[in-house]
């Protein structure tokens, strides 16, 4: 069995192997963070931790004030107890799944993941095989299974266009780091101008330094942003004079918890746009079954139980890690 | 992904897409002017017929009686076994996680390669699904129905599976989409007059066929016929404070009983529900009271009491004789029921729904007095506080609370503001645990704003766990409280799905409500009415929340609560009882 505490809110120690993933406190000499989503994000601002050149500049601008080495996805780092390699994850700009090769076998920390990749990422790549597989579950049931991004992606243009037409403002809800660029992305052959709320516009000009097309995006301006513009803000502006004050609008909410029909309502928004930066069930029993792991942990769940009967049912065992669940979607 | 067989014009898939057209559209106008354009582009009038009823009433006409009477757990059973998954393992959470049962299938229809695998989509169109709907009903045997429901989602896509379910439930499709909307829809497609299309639906007491007389152009033939029941009017519950010129208003206590509309003509007699259904057979001593009056054509509204040694008993006591179709001397003799009249709707080949209230029951009044009938009292109010005065002599009189009406209304199906309206107090309150939140509606979107409240059943054998839910509340705070709540329940959260919160026990909430019933289905065996929160009990801890003995205390208490004899006719005139001296 694998060795570990729970630390923090969100953080995994290994002990012996001095290894902290997402963590925060001096129980670890080495801390990974694996993305800079901010349940994932230590909370001590000044410390030491090793992330992707990404994630570094990302936390950067998230307010991150200690000393970050940057490692490659594929550069091997050598320390006292393990070899450490990052993987990328699929989830967004700079996110990395962390491999440990030691004495106690190979150990793949998710942070958060998505396969297929989400297409403003790295892309998504695993190793052959896993002793101990640690894994997220925000989406742990069967009734989700998310579509093909491409088809996602005509979804939004649509709806965007079709706003559009019909003398509307399009404002799209989601959050401002991962899924407000994949929105931007899938918008970006319309050319068109997208206004982007207050702290989304730094995040985005990462994106397009790594070389990412979000299109022509410029801060949200009340003066302007109803000229045929596009709007991309956060789920808690919905009430904010920033949308009352747009005359005309329809509002899409963007997310993997628009799966559920009841959100329509408990929003008031027109459209529901299943779009997820997670891994789905499907792909997370299925990546299970390739990596052949002793022993899967599941962690950053609403509910284990499922995935856990699922995997019981191929031969794989699992347990889950009590990690308080703070979705970011 | 297997393909899509050609769909027609009058298949049940186009209809489904159009219903969840609309349901993805906001504000009426919208969505009635998508489903006109859709019965416009229907050939048979069959088709809309059937569009009309399976929108606005469900697999059969609300007033055919009739019901494919499948259960949602069979329905759910049935459902999991068909995509071969685990009923309570793997259902159950996913169902949680939706809050809904038919948008869970759907779902798993449409993920799980076990149930594509068993499904070829055969496009079948509205009409075969209308007799799917008549073959589930004629069978009784569960087994066979299961069967049955198997075959039939296997010729289905999803989307037809989970608008099946739904309208064989015959509840509302949840797509904002009520019979007033569907009714302007109606009148848009067949250019026929909104008015006309709505007195139609009230005499008919069916969409379907408001519809069909709106195509053939009959609205004008629509007309009452006795013997078929008429949409009810309702009543919008207030405060006496609210009331503008409460001085044209008149007073009638508010009985615990069954609405009912009772036909008659001579030795012929029928009794309606507020659904439209028939309830004839269960009240054989109303019927045979009636019958022995031979009256000329009647419609009478009123409401159906157990009534012994000249009190009012509670509706609990009622319940006993509801849905109970040949009931036997013992519950005759121990739940003996009256008719208690209070409109009058149709007169000697009349209608009389058109005439002012006051001259309803001035006819009303001379029909009774003239056959020994019993009658609500009415009573000249002047003020608010009378108002409250009244209202607790209803209460002692053992009744729910009072009726204001409008004296120069007309009876007009439906709920019309303020024309009737309804006076009650809480039934009595309870101390409340909160179980689970979830993130609220409309303006309250974002918030957790309503919750299932659970009471202590730990020391009670026949429960494994601490706390069972009683009701479900999602009103009665203040914003200031609610953002309290929204704070406390943080470091609660034990699951999280999407909007609903699993939460450990640690907030406890003095709960309101209407009126306790026994409700077998539920877990704790009662269900609350209109539970609501009174106050959020920040000094009190779950161990102090109450059990469910208090429940079944508080039960009893309220069944067998004093209530005044009617010889001093407080709340009902009885003109029969002279006949008895």
């Amino acid at each position: 069995m694998l060795d570990y505490q729970l630390k923090g809110y969100h953080g995994i120690v290994l002990p012996k192997l001095d290894i902290g993933l997402d963590s925060s406190g001096p129980d670890a000499e080495h801390i990974f963070i694996s993305h800079a989503h901010a349940d994932h994000l230590p909370r001590d601002r000044n410390m030491h931790v090793y992330a992707t050149p990404a994630t570094s500049k990302l936390m950067r601008i998230r307010g991150f004030k200690g000393d970050i080495t940057t490692l490659n996805f594929g550069q091997k780092l050598t320390l006292p107890h393990a070899d450490v390699s990052l993987y990328p994850a699929g989830h967004i700009l700079g996110s990395a799944m962390i491999g440990i090769q030691s004495d106690e076998g190979h150990i793949l920390y998710t942070g958060d993941y998505r396969t297929p990749p989400s297409p403003v990422t790295e892309g998504f790549l695993h190793p052959d095989r896993v002793d101990y597989f640690i894994t997220e579950a925000t989406f742990p049931l069967p009734i989700y299974k998310w579509k093909p991004h491409e088809i996602i992606f005509e979804e939004i243009r649509t709806f965007a266009l079709e706003s559009l037409n019909e003398g509307a403002t399009p404002v799209f809800f989601c959050y401002n780091l991962g899924k407000a660029q994949e929105v931007m992305h899938a918008l970006a052959p319309l050319k068109l101008t997208i206004q982007i709320h207050g702290a989304g516009k730094q995040l985005c000009d990462v994106y397009t330094e790594f070389g990412y097309n979000l299109g022509n995006y410029e801060a949200y301006n009340k003066a302007t942003v109803q000229d045929h513009n596009v709007l991309i803000t956060p789920l808690s502006s919905l009430e904010q004079p920033m949308i009352s004050n747009i005359r005309k609008k329809r509002l899409a909410y963007v997310s993997g918890w628009a799966a559920h029909e009841s959100r329509r309502v408990q929003l008031g928004v027109d459209k529901l746009i299943v779009l997820s930066d997670h891994i789905d069930f499907f792909e997370l029993i299925k990546i299970c079954e390739k990596i052949e792991p002793k022993m899967v942990y599941i962690t950053h769940t609403p509910n284990p139980k499922v995935v856990q009967h699922f995997l019981h049912e191929k031969g794989i065992a699992s347990v889950p890690l009590n990690l308080e669940s703070h979705d970011e979607e | 992904m297997k393909s899509e067989p050609n769909y027609n014009i009058s298949s049940f898939y186009r209809f489904c897409t159009i219903v969840q057209q609309i349901a993805e559209s906001r504000g009426s106008i919208k969505k009635a002017s998508l489903f006109a354009n859709y019965l416009k582009s229907l050939q048979e009038s069959t088709d809309i017929a059937l569009a009309c009823r399976f929108i606005g009433e469900g697999a059969f006409s609300t007033v055919s009686g009739k019901k494919a009477s499948i259960g949602h757990r069979t329905i759910a059973v049935c459902a999991a076994q068909f995509c071969e998954i685990d009923y309570d393992l793997v259902f159950k959470p996913c169902r949680t996680a939706t809050g809904s049962s038919s948008e869970t299938i759907e779902k798993l229809m449409e993920n799980l390669p076990d149930a594509t695998i068993k499904r070829t989509p055969k496009g079948l169109s509205l009409q075969e699904i209308e007799s799917a709907f008549i073959q589930l009903e004629s069978i009784s045997k569960r087994t066979e129905k299961e069967a049955l429901l198997q075959a039939f989602w296997g010729m289905m896509t999803p989307i037809e599976i989970k608008y099946f379910i739904r309208i064989m439930g015959q509840g509302s499709l949840r797509i904002g989409f009520e019979a007033r909307s569907i009714i302007n829809a109606l009148s848009s497609a067949f250019d026929a007059d909104t008015e006309k299309v709505r007195y139609a639906h009230m005499i008919t007491g069916s969409l379907e066929k408001a519809a069909l007389l709106a195509i053939e152009n009959r609205l004008n033939e629509a007309r009452f016929r006795l013997f078929h029941p008429l949409a009810f009017m309702l009543a919008t519950p207030s405060e006496p404070e609210d009331i503008e010129s409460i001085q044209d208003y008149i007073a009638e206590e508010k009985f615990d009983g069954m609405r009912c509309q009772l036909h008659a003509e001579g030795k012929k007699v029928k009794l309606f529900s507020r659904d439209l259904n028939e309830v004839t057979d269960a009240f054989p001593e109303i019927c045979s009271h009636f019958e022995s009056m031979h009256l000329a054509p009647i419609v009478l509204d009123g409401e159906i009491c157990v009534f012994k040694e000249n009190t009012i008993l509670p509706f609990q006591q009622l319940q006993k004789r509801m849905g109970v179709k040949k009931p036997t001397p013992k519950l005759l003799s121990d739940y003996p029921v009256v008719f208690i009249a209070y409109d009058v709707l149709y007169h000697e080949n009349e209608t009389t729904f058109d005439l002012p209230l006051n001259e309803r029951r001035i006819l009303l009044d001379r029909i009774c007095l003239g056959h020994g009938i019993k009658i609500s009292r009415q009573m000249e109010i002047q003020s608010a506080d009378q108002v409250h005065q009244l209202f607790d002599e209803a209460l002692l009189n053992g009744n729910e609370g009072l009726m204001l009406k409008k004296k120069d209304s007309t009876y007009e199906y439906g709920q019309r503001k303020k024309t009737w309206i309804k006076i009650k107090k809480p039934g009595g309150s309870l101390d409340t645990v909160i179980m689970y939140a979830h993130a609220g509606s409309g303006k309250r979107g974002g918030t957790y704003s309503d919750f299932t409240l659970g009471i202590s059943v730990k020391d009670n054998p026949k429960y494994s766990e601490q706390f069972i839910p009683i009701g479900k509340a999602y009103g009665g705070y203040t914003d200031d409280e609610l953002k309290k709540i929204n704070k406390a329940i943080k470091p609660l959260v034990v699951e999280r799905f999407g909007p609903t919160l699993s939460l450990k026990p640690g907030i406890i909430v003095e709960l309101e409500f209407d009126d306790i019933q026994i409700n077998k289905r539920t877990k704790a065996g009662y269900t609350l009415r209109l539970p609501r929160f009174k106050a959020i009990r920040w000094d009190l801890s779950p161990n102090d929340a109450d059990t469910l003995e208090d429940v079944e205390r508080l039960y009893q208490a309220r069944l067998n609560r004093k209530r005044r004899d009617q010889k001093a006719g407080n709340s009902l005139i009885d003109y029969g009882i002279k006949d008895l001296d």
